[in-house]
């Protein structure tokens, strides 16, 4: 017998009553607010940025002012050009060499602050968002979710991406004694700036 | 040759003479228990997560075999390869064999406690595979040569000096620079040629979702999703009791891991795999290594539902003075001590007695695992295996004897009104000796409460009814 | 006569250790209930609640002193104790005989002192009690997460506590709080000399975060959590006290 029919057999045998433990419906809980303000709250709570352009500001003039010393600024958006477009990195090699990455978050998470990526975001590198060292989300009001709950129930990425990721806040860590230290081995910051 | 239980005590006993690591250790992972409080006041849902929480964990471990088999038939039409491993030399093969096969001879990982179960490093390596772990707290693991001491924060019995030994040892750092931000960024430097250059990634899995094929990895470093999408070959290593029935369900988990782990809301990386991108490779392997058995032990199967969320280590006041290495196993802490003994109940067979069944644990408990009920029914087990050291089985014997008969028991501490000739010489003597080590004795009194009583209601009563 | 006027005939269970070190607890008890109107009685036949031996999963050699605190109490409606861990293992462990009537009614009627006064007698004051001292209360994990005669942190329940509610009666009583209020303070039985390193560490740690909120005493309806603890605070050069909840309500001065 295989490995797999024999772990199925003895899950078989083994398993408790399936009659005794049914399965809950899909849970709905908690707070159903999904608004900016929620969503920016707890985006600064996982030390993420908003990305404020100021006085009428676009949004190549705000990368410019916020990431002055910035050499390559990869875009994966029609809207805004870069210096290097995501498709064209080819390798995460390249990748790795990447200062900001400019893309478009299909949805946020109130609760979370959390903003959605996936291979539709990031055309042919998946890695090219955790090896640049800063990423700017765009993100629109409008397509913000409660909760947890709410995104898994409502977002159709969940079943369709072959890579979706949510991040909230940069990457981070607190293993050497506790302290927290943000930019650990993915993105130093991550920055939402909202869709006008 | 019989296996020596582990000697969870004395371990203990050491790592609680280092006062500075001690008191670190303690006040840090109160620190996390404290802030999983917090985050916990902030749901008025929270105890009906839990609840939902268990009830799903438990239908789907009622219902494993349906769900790993529509786990494996839509993670291979999502173009996912799927092995099954019995046990943890089966899964070293297996990834053996991935890794012989695309000619790989570098992997770098993201945590996983499964490979640490399989001992995976230790196959690979002499196979000439270079293993490097990703996540900070794992990799100051790996050079020091030891266990994850905990499995959400494996180095946290570490202070800053002992990783500026380490690093200045393997990645030429200043060892006296023991700022953490510096050191972290060291990690970075030193982790970034590595993963760039590595021939495949692995990791972990925290959920697999039977609905969707897809399994989920949550961690704060983001060497996860680096390790995953680096190479062109990712191998994800999934216990078989991670199944969740439904993507929807993750909305109950998510909530609860990272918010009972470290008292964050959520890990800063949530990621979802459901498939290989084009022109690269996705491996799961599904392990059993003891799991199937332990779902047939009727007062331990619920054990199954853990999410490996280490809150129960960070509320335990032994674990926190103790530290996770003192426990000679994978899984530490309450957790350690109900599971360890499903690989090996010799070995183990002290660590569900390394516990004083306060219950704590199993408040915090985020799928409701009864883990202090369980310490209890385990030990009940052990000493019916004879599992209990000769000396405490003997005590508990003479005990139990002589406290069925009470004339034999008073006369056992008569004449000596003062205290300590109610314990057997023996058992004084030898087993329970350690007492003073650290403690007083009580006071001896003029007087036990029997004889006071007899003296002072028995008589009286007797005048009265006299009278 | 303060409270609900419920007269009982109580079968007073009496600990080994508080029986053989802390006979004043056991005094307290007593008279306690006299005051409060019940008729007591201490069974002089009692040895010990088999708890030692089922916590240390040796439950077999609990069986004879099941069974002979069975044969002790089973006569009296309630079954009262000044020990929560003891009354714990009697109502929820209590497996090592076969559960006769006779068993299931010891077990369903034995009460842990401070529930017995809150919950069955309903005393709504100790007139004759002053305690002018600042005291830290130290709920055993017996009373706390199995008895449930307090709020546990763990769970963000609403706040409640029945040595508490009593102690609120006693007269000039005022109360400090510890950091870890919840925290267990490592005697475990037989895990006070198996682990003795961790229990110790424990023991005065707790000692300590008492003493530094400003405890004179430490109160609890558990003497073998303070036997354990006052050997810790003694050692340590730790200055605090130690009193059994019975002996406040008894009126006890210091």
């Amino acid at each position: 017998m295989s490995s797999r029919d024999a772990i199925l057999a003895r899950l078989r045998d083994n398993r408790p009553d399936p009659a005794a433990h049914a399965l809950p419906p899909v849970a709905r809980l908690g707070d159903m607010d999904a608004s900016r303000a929620r969503f920016e709250k707890s985006l600064a709570l996982l030390g993420g940025q908003v990305l404020a352009p100021q006085e009428g500001e676009s949004l190549s003039a705000a990368i410019a002012r916020r990431f002055a010393d910035a050499k390559i600024i990869c875009s994966a958006v029609p809207e805004f050009e870069g210096t290097v477009r995501i498709e064209e990195l080819g390798t995460p090699q390249t990748a790795a060499n990447v200062d900001v990455l400019v893309v478009r978050a299909p949805f946020g998470i109130a609760e979370m602050g959390s903003i959605f990526l996936s291979e539709a975001q990031l055309p042919t590198l998946n890695s090219a968002a955790h090896l640049t060292q800063h990423i700017v989300v765009i993100l629109s009001e409008s397509t913000l979710t409660a909760n947890m709950h709410t995104a898994y129930i409502e977002r159709p990425e969940f079943h369709t991406a072959r890579y979706g990721v949510l991040m909230s806040g940069p990457s981070a860590t607190a293993d050497i004694q506790g302290v927290l230290v943000r930019g650990a081995q993915g993105v130093r910051t991550l920055s939402v700036w909202w869709e006008q | 040759m019989k296996v020596k239980p582990v000697n969870h005590a004395r371990a203990a006993e050491a790592f609680i003479k280092d006062t500075p690591h001690l008191t670190f250790h303690d006040e840090r992972l109160w620190d996390l228990r404290q802030k999983r409080d917090q985050q916990m006041h902030e749901l008025p849902e929270w105890q009906e997560l839990r609840t939902l929480a268990s009830q799903i964990k438990e239908h789907t471990l009622a219902n494993l075999p349906e769900y790993l088999e529509q786990f494996e038939a839509n993670a291979k039409k999502n173009g996912i390869h799927v092995h099954w491993a019995a046990d943890g030399a089966e899964h070293n093969r297996i990834v053996g064999e991935i890794l012989e096969k695309h000619g790989a001879k570098s992997l770098i990982k993201s945590k996983s406690m499964v490979t640490e179960e399989c001992n995976m490093r230790e196959y690979l390596e002499p196979r000439g595979v270079v293993v490097t772990e990703t996540d900070l707290g794992e990799r100051i693991q790996q050079l020091d040569n030891q266990m994850p001491s905990h499995i959400v924060v494996p180095a946290v019995h570490k202070l800053t000096p002992d990783v500026a030994k380490l690093f200045a040892e393997h990645y030429h750092t200043d060892p006296n620079d023991d700022d953490p931000q510096s050191l972290a960024w060291s990690q970075r430097l030193a982790a970034r040629p590595v993963i760039l250059a590595a021939d495949a990634g692995m990791t972990g899995g925290n959920f697999v979702v039977a609905e969707t094929g897809s399994f989920v990895v949550c961690t704060n470093e983001g060497n996860a999703d680096l390790s995953a999408t680096v190479p062109g070959l990712h191998i994800a290593t999934l216990g078989i009791e991670r199944l969740v029935p439904r993507m929807a369900d993750l909305g109950v988990f998510v909530r609860m891991l990272s918010r009972s782990a470290l008292g964050s809301p959520i890990t800063q990386y949530t990621t979802h795999f459901r498939g290989p991108q084009d022109g690269s490779e996705m491996h799961v392997v599904l392990v059993d290594n003891g799991r199937s058995h332990r779902l047939g032990m009727e007062d331990f199967w619920t054990s199954l539902k853990c999410i490996r969320c280490g809150a129960c280590m960070n509320t335990c006041p032994v674990y926190r003075r103790s530290g996770g290495l003192s426990y000679g196993a994978v899984y530490s802490g309450p957790i350690g001590a109900i599971i360890d003994p499903t690989f090996n109940e010799r070995k183990y067979s002290t660590l569900p007695f390394a516990s004083t069944m306060n219950g704590s644990c199993t408040n915090v408990c985020p799928v409701r695992i009864n883990i202090h009920d369980q310490l209890y029914k385990w030990r009940r087990v052990l000493a019916e295996h004879h599992e209990l050291p000769f000396v405490k089985r003997e005590v508990m014997n003479m005990a139990g004897r002589l406290l069925g008969q009470p004339k034999l028991y008073r006369a056992a501490i008569s004449g000596t009104e003062t205290a300590l000739g109610v314990l057997p010489r023996f058992a004084l003597y030898n087993w329970l000796n350690p007492w003073g080590k650290n403690r007083e004795l009580p006071h001896p009194v003029k007087q036990t409460f029997h004889s006071w009583y007899k003296q002072n209601r028995l008589k009286t009563k007797k005048k009265g009814e006299d009278a | 006569m303060p409270g609900t006027g419920v007269r009982m005939k109580i079968g007073l269970f009496v600990p080994c250790y508080i029986d053989a070190f802390y006979p004043k607890t056991g005094i307290a008890t007593l008279e306690l209930l006299e005051k409060l109107g019940q008729d007591v009685e201490y069974p002089l036949d009692q040895t010990c609640c088999g708890q030692p031996m089922a916590n240390s999963g040796c439950n077999k050699d609990a069986a004879a002193a099941e069974a002979l605190f069975v044969k002790n109490f089973a006569k009296y409606d309630a079954i009262v104790m000044p020990s929560g861990s003891c009354a714990h293992h009697v109502k929820d462990n209590f497996d090592a005989i076969p559960q006769t009537d006779e068993v299931r009614h010891v077990r369903k009627n034995t009460y842990e002192l401070v529930e017995f006064l809150h919950d069955v007698l309903k005393v709504d004051a100790f007139p004759w009690a002053e305690f002018p001292h600042k005291v830290g209360l130290h709920n055993s994990c017996g009373t706390l997460r199995a008895l449930r005669t307090a709020s546990m942190s763990e769970l963000g329940e609403p706040f409640f506590s029945k040595p508490m509610d009593l102690l609120t009666k006693v007269r000039g009583i005022s109360f400090a709080t510890p950091r870890r209020p919840d925290e267990c303070c490592g005697f475990g039985g037989t895990f006070s000399v198996t682990e003795e390193a961790v229990s110790a560490k424990m023991g005065v740690d707790k000692v300590r975060d008492h003493h530094d909120a400003g405890a004179e005493y430490i109160v609890s309806a558990d003497t073998s959590c303070m036997m354990h603890q006052q050997g810790c605070a003694e050692r340590a050069g730790v200055p605090i006290r130690f009193i059994h909840i019975a002996e406040i309500l008894n009126g006890a001065r210091a």
